[in-house]
């Protein structure tokens, strides 16, 4: 600890403290314009200067460190007449625009001028900013009202890794300058502008600040569920901000989080119920699907009724989702799409570790010595996770591996890159955990202690035949080495997985291949940990409320806790139950005659031009959507349902914190919060009038399951309920033999999702639409050459299920023999071409 | 007669505008008379006040230029004292100038050098020095100016220049505040692009270079010096360590072609500017593939600097359209009057790869365990080949061959490794840590003595070496203490291996004459340059008492020289820098027929001469935050046989950005009146 005075109080601080941050322990408060917490200090401002005895010139208290002894002062005359003078020297031809600038009333310049009572300007200079800059998507500069204190360069480049933002040209003429290209459009640099120099195309001139309520939320887009306020004036979110004190991501948004908002005021939503596509009343509508479910129980019995729920649906609505099912309509025929990924992570890390999900919070990533980021793409899938990383790797001095087919934004701060060929996942970690071994990396007495079957394991990696490893995977025996290096030599390791890996038809073994390594690594400390990722925001919710034939709420297997849900709701419960495959071989073949899609699309679905088939096919369709689209227009009864910021619930995040939020604008036109429906049905098809709400819900789920046994509450704006982790017991851990894998020979294509969209849902919102207006298809130079594409030729793609044309960027992101496309676009239909539950094919590629 | 009307150089004011002739130090001794050899120069305003020389320029109009510089060209608009200020101040100047000007306005001046105290390095704030000190000492002008009774003074000519003491200190000139810069913002690539405008070896020099630049930098004025070669290190180390691939497009390729003599440090960097610039270049190498890089390649430990990292930089050199033929020894397998007629432009970098003669009785006997010399010791070492090395190794020497060569000798599996130096350790050449790092190794030192006489067995293998103690009397040329013999104090240290490694010299054989080439008494090449005179009417020249403003031809149209072959042996980095004006110049006469230097040039020549670090000036600063040392592998066991893994093993990235913050960004702004 290091000891000062200042202004005459005594403080003990830790060495590295700033004389800033020291002298906030002692409430003395020394103006600052220029710095944030998150970011390193800048010192660009200078009103921060403060005095210290011994040191013959003003000091800096955002960048200075502390020192033993020393003296500091923070006011005095001289000091407040130079900062004065620097606010003075700020504001020489700063434009008097206020009144309509964006920042008027939360602007930092103004705050600042005010507290240091700043109120006559001595200095006059020619005005030589540069005019405004308009061209920029969704962004707008003001180079006049910057006061270039490079609060958005900083955040651009340390937080996001975007690296767009930079000051360009000398003098007085400086301004922010944006390599277009790199720019994510996270908005970040508008969030912590203190001026109006960044500001937002969409929500310029559309309210004061001081007009707007602020409705505590969080962004649903993506599993990492960072905490939002929705800025609503008129029942219309006019746009999110999200503070970096008291948030699980320091107010770091994404595109999705920051500019992702406008689908819910999308003029295209549904507004109204329809049967037969004629607008109908909700009483109508419900009494339609009711007498359908009734007929067909009768007819073919409850078995022919299925339904789909979804990730974006809340905890609340998914349980009510499957007890409408199980309990009041009798069929356990309902699977969601987590069935295409997060459920074969979920199967391979229950069986091996005992794990229903992640394995510690996501913060543990931030102190990994190394991490291992495998098939996944965390800057698309949870781009907290992503921030989390760089944390680790750029600023924690942790390492990281990076193993994808593909280079991704992640790349670029990789100190290892196995780029390994398509489908070789197993062979990679298995090699991996060979090397390991063979590398003297493996704590044997931890193993031990944890591992169940430690003698399977060692004779399973003793039959690992590198050379085989070396070949499947395309990579050289230094670069593994190097990557077992760097993994084995961290005390903590964090492993992340995602949907290359999860959503492949092998996705379960090659889940268990990396389950495996997250044992054989030490990665399930409790400093560190496993992290499966999946982009869509509720999966978590989903996965807990059972909403899958195998298992009751709570991860309870279906035909073991039958009975006791069956008592505790009062009704018998089938037996059996379709998953997604089964509900579609059997629509096919007839036999399910009813299906109910809640908030899902198959059209995002791999194969899903055998999907769409099958829609077409059965007998009654009923869709709960938000938005039109090819399914509702084959429904037979469409019930509009509700954005996240239309109704109240909860989420569950990738790390197990259920959060809670509030209605903050009313459901647009007729439609209804979808649990509202549910429980409409519910009760309907029960005969009994029923009210759910979300505290009952709660409850129930706490009397029925262990889920939320022992969760930390936390108080915190979004009522936050932090689930248990679980630990690791004795024995606990089961390395699994796999033997399932692909190979995969000749032009491959890759579906995942975009960097710049989230599910379908962003495609519908005008921000992210604007910078990516279409799915592309990223092509190597080579196949490109091969086909006799040029950059941005249309180009066709065939597989053995279906084929699309898209428009091509060549791209050396990609290697030679893979295109990536991605799947958000229903319009590119990449999906028709993926075979069944898979998310990789051969495909023949032709100009179009 | 003075030659300064007026100098408040140095924050000492003289005045001799009233008559007077009190000298002014640095004008008589370090500024030159002359800018460029033709053009007088009249006046110099800088960082540290101005130096009047002719009475007749318009002090409030160079003033007035200065701060308009400043703001429009270097301002790098980072701090708001800077950005702001310094518009305040040209405008408010340019207001004066323009006759609008009013009394206030000099108490703005004032003011705003005050608050540009508060700035955020020392760009901005130096510039209001002399600006001050002209509102202080030339206030009539100022007001004959505000009071429209200004009279028309002589029309100047203005040039400027950005430096900053380590910059300037740098013999390759890099820019090191902003490289610095770069790392204190996490950007490692941009980093290391500003070190490749000046430096294409920064792998090399991130781990060899004595850094000069560390001697000037105005953090040791607060605490120590920052460790600006570690930091440089951390820039490369992070593109090799991440994949990256460099960012440099060379222009598109050029009909002239440039032929170089040696891969050495000299002749890379050539290579690298003029492929750049477009121009084809061919390196003709004597030693065999996988030894490029010259004395980098065969005189520099592994364990100081690892082969496949010194191989990635020329790699990367070459991949910018340069090729090196290797196993080519210009003279013997090609001669230079071929590469003439071949070529375009030729450079002659050849190095000094040959060890000077120790004048020791017996040396030419050819006796067993009597080596040829240091350098071919360590040549021989790194290729692979027999060096001829016993158990017990005698290295005699002081700089730092001779401490590469004991270190080595551990490597080869010596026994013992004995230095003998004639001085002390504190008159020894070599570098301190490098000296350290023997020690730490087991390297035994016999300091004060002079060895006279190989002794010999029967077989005519060396047993030991006869040597004489010395003592240290007066002071030489050099500063040291020139060391005296003792009579009668002969005594023998046994060895089976006696190495001397007391300095080398370039072959300069292949230079036949029928070239006209000129070669110095020191067998360095003689190039052409512009006599720079001081006050006192001598030729400046630089820290090698080599002339400033050298324009690296020789006597021979279209063939330049640089490197230890030019400069005398010295160091990578003097090579680089001076490589790099080769490449300038060449590219110059390539274009335009002509060889010559520019303003740039010779700017950069004279602050070089003027001195840009003051070691006495006193920097307020809190030194909270103290100097980084890199890591290192400790221990005798990494000097064990045969082990040549590197000792020095850098930075990690977050320490890199504790020590870039350090820095004090100590750039300022030069501007000479002609």
């Amino acid at each position: 600890m290091v000891n000062l005075t200042i202004d005459g109080k005594s403080v003990s601080v830790p060495k590295d403290t700033t004389i800033l941050e020291a002298a906030r322990q002692v409430d003395i408060r020394i103006p600052t314009l220029c710095w944030l917490e998150k970011i390193s200090p800048t010192g660009a401002c200078r009103i921060c200067a403060v005095e210290i005895e011994g040191v013959d010139r003003p000091m800096t208290a955002c960048n200075t460190p502390v020192k033993e002894g020393i003296n500091v002062t923070t006011q005095s005359e001289k000091l407040t007449r130079s900062r004065k003078q620097i606010m003075e020297l700020i504001l020489v031809n700063h434009p008097l625009d206020c009144p309509v600038c964006d920042a008027g009333g939360e602007c930092d310049l103004q705050d600042v001028c005010y507290d240091l009572d700043v109120t006559h300007q001595e200095f006059k200079a020619e005005d030589v900013n540069p005019a405004t800059i308009n061209h920029w998507p969704l962004i707008q500069q003001v180079p006049n009202r910057c006061i270039l204190c490079e609060k958005c360069v900083k955040v651009c480049h340390e937080i996001i890794g975007a690296d767009a933002l930079f000051v360009n040209d000398k003098g007085d003429r400086a301004f922010i300058d944006k390599k277009v290209e790199k720019c994510t459009y996270c908005g970040n640099c508008v969030a912590v502008c203190p001026t109006g120099t960044m500001i937002s195309k969409p929500y310029k001139f559309k309210a004061r600040p001081w007009a707007l309520n602020k409705v505590p939320s969080i962004c649903t887009y993506c599993p990492s569920q960072c905490q939002i306020d929705l800025n609503v004036k008129d029942n219309e979110v006019l746009r999110v901000t999200s503070d970096d004190e008291g948030t699980t991501n320091n107010g770091t948004l994404c595109v999705g989080g920051f500019f992702g908002y406008g689908y819910i005021n999308n003029k295209r939503r549904l507004i109204e119920p329809t049967v037969e596509q004629k607008p109908v009343s909700w009483d109508k509508a419900l009494e339609r699907v009711v007498a359908e479910v009734e007929r067909i129980k009768k007819e073919s019995g409850s078995a022919a009724v299925a339904g789909f729920s979804s990730p974006r649906l809340t905890n609340e609505e998914n349980y009510l989702f499957q007890k409408l099912f199980r309990a009041a309509i009798g069929s356990n025929n309902i699977d969601t799409e987590a069935r295409f990924g997060a459920m074969r992570a979920l199967q391979a890390l229950d069986k091996g570790l005992g794990l229903h999900g992640a394995s510690n919070r996501m913060e543990a990533i931030g102190n990994a010595d190394a991490v291992l980021v495998f098939g996944a793409d965390p800057s698309a899938e949870a781009p907290a996770v992503d921030w989390k990383i760089q944390d680790a790797v750029r600023r924690n001095g942790g390492q990281l591996v990076i193993a994808n087919m593909r280079q991704i934004h992640l790349t670029q701060f990789a100190d290892s890159q196995l780029s390994y060929k398509p489908g070789s996942e197993i062979a990679l970690a298995s090699g991996l955990g060979r090397l390991l071994l063979d590398r003297g990396h493996i704590d044997e007495d931890n193993l031990k202690r944890t591992v169940f079957n430690l003698d399977e394991l060692k004779a399973d990696l003793a039959v690992v035949d590198l050379e085989k490893v070396f070949e499947a995977t395309g990579l050289s025996r230094e670069a593994l080495e190097q990557a077992a290096d760097i993994i084995g030599k961290a005390e903590n390791v964090a492993v992340i997985f995602g949907s290359d890996i999860c959503k492949s038809a092998f996705g379960t073994s090659k889940a268990a291949a990396v389950a495996n390594l997250a044992i054989l690594s030490g990665a399930l400390n409790n400093n560190c940990g496993l992290f499966p990722l999946d982009e869509k925001g509720n999966t978590q919710g989903v996965l807990n409320m059972g909403v899958y034939p195998e298992n009751l709420p709570g991860f309870q297997p279906y035909t073991d806790s039958k009975e006791k849900f069956a008592k505790a709701w009062k009704c018998d419960l089938p037996d059996g139950g379709l998953d997604a495959e089964g509900i579609l071989q059997e629509i096919e073949a007839g036999t399910v005659r009813f299906l109910y899609l809640a908030a899902t699309n198959p059209q995002s679905f791999p194969n899903s031009s055998r999907w769409m088939k099958a829609l077409k096919q059965v007998e009654v369709l009923v869709v709960q959507d938000i938005f039109p689209s090819e399914i509702t227009r084959l429904a037979t009864v469409v019930l509009p349902g509700s954005s996240y910021a239309e109704k109240s619930g909860s989420f569950t995040s990738l790390d197990h914190s259920v959060r809670s939020f509030n209605q903050a604008v009313r459901p647009v036109g007729k439609s209804r919060e979808d649990w509202e429906i549910f429980a409409e049905l519910y009760g309907r098809l029960n005969k009994t009038l029923v009210t759910f709400n979300k505290v009952d819900i709660f409850n129930e789920v706490s009397e029925l399951t262990s889920l939320y046994a022992g969760a930390d509450f936390l108080d915190d704006d979004r009522n936050t309920y932090l689930l248990n982790l679980p630990q690791v017991a004795d024995q606990s851990l089961r390395y699994q033999l796999i033997t399932a894998g692909n190979g995969a020979d000749g032009l491959q294509l890759l579906t995942g999702t975009s960097v710049g969209h989230f599910g379908t849902t962003s495609t519908w919102a005008p921000a992210p639409l604007e910078v990516e207006p279409e799915g592309i298809l990223k092509v190597n130079a080579e196949d490109a050459k091969v086909a006799g594409i040029a950059d941005g030729d249309k180009l066709k793609l065939t597989s053995v299920t279906g084929s699309t044309i898209g428009k091509a960027l060549i791209s050396d992101s990609v290697p030679q023999g893979l295109i990536f496309a991605p799947y958000n676009f229903t319009v590119l239909g990449v999906q028709q071409l993926m075979p069944d539950g898979d998310n990789l094919t051969l495909v023949q590629m032709t100009k179009a | 007669m003075s030659q300064v009307a007026f100098s408040s150089w140095g924050r000492q004011v003289i005045d001799n505008r009233q008559g007077g002739d009190a000298e002014v130090e640095v004008a008589k001794k370090k500024l030159p008379v002359t800018f460029d050899g033709e053009k007088q120069i009249s006046a110099f305003m800088g960082w540290d006040g101005l130096i009047l020389k002719d009475p007749n320029v318009d002090v409030v109009a160079m003033a007035a230029e200065y701060a308009k510089r400043v703001q429009e060209d270097y301002c790098c608009a980072k701090c708001s004292p800077g950005k702001k200020g310094t518009r305040v101040m040209q405008d408010t100047l340019a207001r004066i100038v323009s006759g609008k000007g009013e009394e206030s306005d000099l108490d703005i001046i004032e003011n705003i050098a005050e608050l540009l105290q508060n700035c955020k390095c020392t760009l901005c704030m130096t510039s209001a020095i002399p600006i001050v000190d002209t509102v202080r000492h030339f206030r009539d002008d100022y007001l004959a100016y505000i009071h429209g009774k200004n009279k028309e003074k002589k029309a100047v000519d203005y040039k400027l220049k950005m430096t900053a003491p380590c910059q300037d200190k740098c013999p390759s000139h890099i820019d090191i505040p902003a490289y610095i810069e770069a790392i204190k913002e996490r950007r490692f690539d941009e980093s290391l692009s500003v070190i490749r405008e000046s430096m294409p070896l920064p792998a090399v020099c991130g781990r060899v270079c004595p850094h000069p630049c560390e001697t000037a930098c105005r953090r040791a004025n607060v605490d120590k010096p920052i460790n600006i070669m570690v930091l440089k290190r951390t820039a490369s180390d992070y593109e090799r360590k991440h994949n990256h691939q460099p960012s440099m497009q060379p222009k598109p390729k050029k009909d002239k072609t440039v032929a170089i003599v040696g891969a050495g440090p000299a002749g890379l960097a050539a290579a690298y500017y003029l492929a750049l610039e477009g121009y084809p270049c061919t390196i003709y190498e004597a030693l065999p593939e996988g030894f490029g890089g010259g004395m980098i390649a065969v005189g520099i430990p592994a364990y100081r600097m690892p082969r496949h990292i010194l191989q990635r930089d020329i790699d990367i050199i070459c991949s910018m359209g340069v090729e090196i033929i290797y196993n080519t020894r210009v003279g013997t397998d090609i001669s230079l009057m071929e590469l003439k007629d071949k070529f375009d432009a030729v450079l002659l970098a050849p190095g000094a790869h040959k060890s000077k003669p120790m004048g020791v009785e017996g040396e030419d006997e050819g006796y067993h365990g009597f080596l040829a010399g240091g350098i071919e010791f360590l040549r021989d070492a790194y290729l692979g080949k027999p060096t001829g090395m016993g158990k017990k190794v005698c290295v005699v020497g002081g700089g730092n061959t001779a401490i590469d060569c004991v270190r080595v000798a551990l490597r080869e599996g010596a026994e013992e490794s004995i230095l003998l130096y004639r001085r002390t350790r504190n008159e020894m050449p070599a570098d301190v840590w490098e000296i350290d790092g023997a020690e730490e190794e087991g390297v035994q030192f016999e300091f004060l003595v002079l060895p006279k006489k190989i002794i010999v067995n029967e077989k005519r293998q060396v047993t030991g070496v006869e040597c004489l103690k010395m003592k240290l009397g007066e002071p030489d040329d050099s500063g040291r203490r020139r060391p005296q013999p003792i009579e009668g104090s002969e005594f023998i240290v046994e060895c089976d291996t006696l190495i001397p490694a007391i300095g080398q010299d370039p072959d300069l054989s292949f230079i036949t004459e029928e070239t006209g080439i000129k070669i110095t008494r020191w067998n360095t090449v003689v190039t052409k340059y512009i006599p720079l005179k001081n006050g006192a009417d001598r030729d400046l020249s630089d820290s090698m008492g080599n002339p400033l403003s050298r324009i690296l031809l020789t006597d021979m149209d279209g063939v330049f020289a640089s490197g230890d072959a030019e400069i005398g042996p010295l160091t990578v980095v003097a090579c680089v820098g001076n490589a790099h004006r080769a490449a300038k110049v060449i590219q110059r006469w390539l274009d335009e027929g002509e060889a010559y230097l520019t303003d740039e040039d010779f700017h950069e020549d004279i602050l070089t001469s003027l001195g840009v670090y003051d070691k006495d000036e006193k920097v307020p600063w809190l030194d909270a935050v103290q100097r980084f040392e890199q890591h290192e592998i400790h221990g005798k066991e990494r000097a064990s046989a045969g082990n040549y893994n590197e000792v020095e093993l850098g930075f990690t990235d977050s320490e890199a950005v504790l020590e870039a913050e350090r820095c004090l960004r100590c750039y300022r702004v030069s501007m000479i009146a002609i």
